[in-house]
């Protein structure tokens, strides 16, 4: 079973100090690791406005952690932050399949492009035959 | 009332059967003078297939939220011209945005 990618982004509690986020961030990780995930990338973006408040919360310190794994990882990932004091909130999404899906169409539209110049250069009376 | 309004009303007349209802000769008239449409309107083109975004990401909130705008409504097709596949992605977009707290359910 190749390996899925998980984009999780959660909401840390902003009364926090900088030193709890990263305490919290770490936890997050070590559940990946732990699950046998790996981390691909951890970005924090710092206090944001929240759009709506959640809770009482009116903005929130957001962190966004890549990870790359099974099925059971984000279950499990979820199942904590779900528990876990401190997150305001948290969204898991899938991102392989879609980032895998887009790469395939530009690489065919790139390869469409190719074509389409190369048939125009070919043919000879296409370049400047018809302008509106 | 004149003779020209008369005949349209029964639909049969000779004269009358150009302006067709009869009902209100004035705006009938003139939408039949006018011919064709004075607005004209502006071919509209998705604008992901224009800037070749396959994938719309929901943490993009600058791109995203110019198709929500306001009071945080997705805006329909027809506004934007979007395709359907990209209004569908976007749509999902929008939605896990919303969830995060990035955008707005309905604004306040």
């Amino acid at each position: 079973m190749s390996d899925r990618v998980y984009e999780i982004l959660f909401i840390a509690d902003p009364n926090l100090g900088e030193p709890e986020v990263d305490a919290l961030t770490a936890q997050v990780q070590g559940f990946v690791e732990k699950e046998g995930g790996r981390i691909q990338k951890t970005e924090k973006w710092g206090k944001k406005r929240l759009a709506y408040s959640v809770g009482r919360h009116r903005e929130g310190y957001y962190v966004l952690v890549v990870a790359e794994g099974g099925g059971a990882l984000v279950h499990e990932v979820e199942r904590r932050l779900r528990v876990m004091d401190g997150v305001v909130r948290y969204l898991a999404v899938r991102v392989d399949d879609e980032l895998r899906r887009a790469e395939r169409r530009k690489a065919r539209r790139t390869a469409d492009e190719e074509k389409r110049r190369a048939r125009r250069g070919a043919g000879p009376r296409e370049p400047e035959g018809v302008q509106p | 009332m004149s003779s020209e309004t008369g005949h349209s009303e029964d639909g049969r007349g000779g004269r009358g059967s150009r302006s067709g209802g009869g009902a209100g000769p004035r705006g009938a008239r003139d939408a039949g003078g006018g011919g064709k449409r004075f607005f004209f309107r502006r071919r509209k083109v998705c604008r992901f297939c224009m800037d070749k975004i396959d994938y719309i990401d929901y943490k993009d909130v600058k791109l995203i939220s110019s198709f929500a705008p306001e009071r945080g409504k997705i805006l329909p097709r027809r506004m934007f011209g979007t395709c359907a596949e990209h209004q569908r992605k976007l749509t999902l977009a929008i939605k896990r945005a919303r969830h995060i707290a990035l955008l707005p359910f309905a604004a306040d």
